[in-house]
């Protein structure tokens, strides 16, 4: 789902496109570690493959056809931080060349489907990919990864405005998840068809992670979208439900005092004094709170491990 | 196809053709910015800024009309979410869909076919975007025609060996051979990238791009960049005063 131009409201493309310059550069910088810089034809050409595999219909029961749309296939193969690369160069090309996708919405693409699509999709993979569970991960890969991108361009066009009635939400949310389930059947075939090619293609991921470990993690992303897609639905539910259910008492003094009601307090006394722009200030600042704590909780976890 | 008709409009000779890359690049920001954070009067803003593409489109000698139904590509999408808003109620939002994206889209449009794609992306490089990325946009260009040819004769080469039969063949087994197809397919373009970087190692590349010719950014570039910005401003704010 390529969101073009005029779409979105503009608090929600420049954040997006904030976010997406300097996590692009980080991701290209990455890429370059592990494919040394001479071998950017191979990540060009698989990007011309992306494009051309379009072509090729998976017929679908009742007279409809699907097709690939590559994510995950990318990153099982080439990596994720390459598959990151080869996607946002595809979503470059399609907004310049084919106005697949506007140059403002460029960052909320690139975040919705090169970055979030394909980390989604690498993670069931990099977790259970090398033990038993490995066919179940490819196919759960691809279902995450189109799912995932998905959710968050609906839920970007929510944030910005766009009304939807209740029964199309629900119908466009079924269409995401029989296109997510197609993607992950389409991937799964390819890469079994490519392992008996040539089984060189595919990566190997450790194997023995624990069952546990990952299933929190898969569920935790699939809770983020799902919660994205409900905050942004009604941004005044999770209020009302801390009202009512009495933990606002509790949750106020405890969250008031950084980010008082989404609102950078100090900040915004000074220099920012459009509301949106303390709105998404606080959210970012909240955003990478979460991160750091994420980090934090994450080298505590993995140093108890180790000792 | 829609890239080979862009490729014959981009390189024309025009007053708007000869214009940097970059000044180009940085008044399609400036025109994309203004229209998007509009709100009030959208419809004459739109009409006003529809008559500044078309002015450009006329200055670049490209066919007015072909530009303007090649836009409409957008059209399909946008209606979608138009009557969705409106069936919630909120026509204004509808109408506002449809003119933002249609006049996006034709805004970029106008800048790809009067820039050719690889001046175009070094225009982009110079203002610091990822190098690496976009060398490998470039070559992703470079090889779409090569791909999808291939994709093409094998998807002929499939349906006259019967594969769209559906009496032949059920849709389970249909399936698993549009699976292989497209594993050919990732495993020929693999083979075929390494022969390009074999090939290109074996002519000198170390990693990056020489290019014939440097672009050069002169007065003229400055010129229009700014009077076209300041016009582009300048009505909106006169269009949101009238109203």
């Amino acid at each position: 789902m390529h969101i073009p131009d005029g779409f979105l409201a503009t608090p929600v493309w420049a954040t997006l496109d904030a976010a997406a310059l300097p996590a692009t550069g980080l991701i290209v910088r990455r890429a370059q570690r592990e494919f040394e810089e001479a071998r950017i034809p191979l990540l060009g050409v698989m990007g011309a493959f992306v494009f051309a595999a379009q072509m090729i219909n998976f017929p679908v029961g009742i007279g409809t056809s699907g097709h690939l749309v590559g994510g995950a296939l990318l990153a099982f193969t080439l990596g994720p931080a390459a598959a990151s690369v080869v996607m946002a160069a595809i979503l470059t090309i399609q907004a310049l060349v084919f106005q697949d996708g506007g140059i403002l919405a460029l960052g909320p693409n690139v975040v919705n489907m090169a970055i979030a699509g394909v980390m989604a999709g690498y993670l069931p993979f990099y977790l259970w990919g090398g033990g038993r569970w490995r066919k179940l991960s490819i196919f759960a890969g691809g279902t995450l990864s189109v799912l995932v991108s998905a959710i968050l361009a609906l839920a970007e066009l929510l944030i910005s405005g766009v009304k939807m009635p209740g029964a199309v939400l629900g119908v466009s949310l079924a269409l995401f998840v029989v296109s997510g389930l197609l993607e992950g059947g389409i991937t799964l075939a390819v890469i079994q068809a490519l392992e008996s090619i040539q089984p060189g293609f595919i990566r190997k991921p450790a194997a023995g992670r624990s069952f546990a470990l990952g299933a929190v993690s898969v569920g935790a992303v699939l809770l983020a979208a799902v919660g994205v897609l409900f905050a942004s639905a009604a941004p005044d539910g999770i209020e009302r439900l801390g009202r009512e259910t009495g933990i606002a008492a509790h949750a106020r003094t405890l969250l008031a005092t950084p980010l008082s009601g989404y609102q950078v307090t100090f900040l915004h006394s000074t220099f920012l004094h459009s509301s949106w722009a303390g709105k998404a200030g606080a959210g970012l600042a909240g955003l990478a709170l979460i991160y750091i704590a994420c980090l934090a909780i994450g080298r505590a976890v993995a140093r108890h491990r180790s000792v | 196809m829609h890239h080979v008709v862009l490729e014959r409009w981009s390189r024309g000779r025009s007053i708007i053709h000869r214009r940097d890359p970059r000044a180009k690049l940085a008044t399609l920001l400036v025109f994309l910015v203004v229209l998007a954070t509009a709100h009030h009067n959208l419809v004459w803003l739109s009409l006003a800024l529809l008559a500044f593409l078309s002015a450009a489109v006329i200055a670049a000698g490209l066919p007015l009309a072909g530009v303007l139904a090649r836009a409409g590509i957008v059209l399909p999408f946008s209606a979608v979410f138009a009557a969705v808003s409106w069936l919630a109620g909120d026509p204004g939002r509808a109408v506002a869909l449809l003119l933002k994206s249609y006049l996006s889209a034709l805004a970029v449009l106008v800048a790809v076919s009067t820039t050719p794609l690889p001046a175009l992306i070094r225009g982009l490089e110079m203002t610091g975007a990822p190098r690496f990325l976009l060398m490998v946009a470039q070559f992703l260009y470079r090889y779409l025609f090569v791909i999808s040819e291939e994709a093409q004769h094998m998807t002929k080469a499939a349906a006259s060996r019967g594969a769209t039969a559906r009496s032949l063949a059920g849709s389970r087994s249909r399936f698993r051979a549009a699976a292989g197809a497209l594993a050919v397919l990732f495993a020929r373009s693999y083979g075929r990238a390494e022969d390009i970087h074999r090939a290109m190692l074996a002519r000198g590349f170390e990693g990056s791009f020489r290019t014939l010719g440097a672009l050069d950014f002169r007065g003229s570039d400055a010129c229009f960049a700014a009077l076209a910005s300041l016009l582009l401003i300048l009505t909106r704010v006169a269009i949101e005063r009238a109203g």
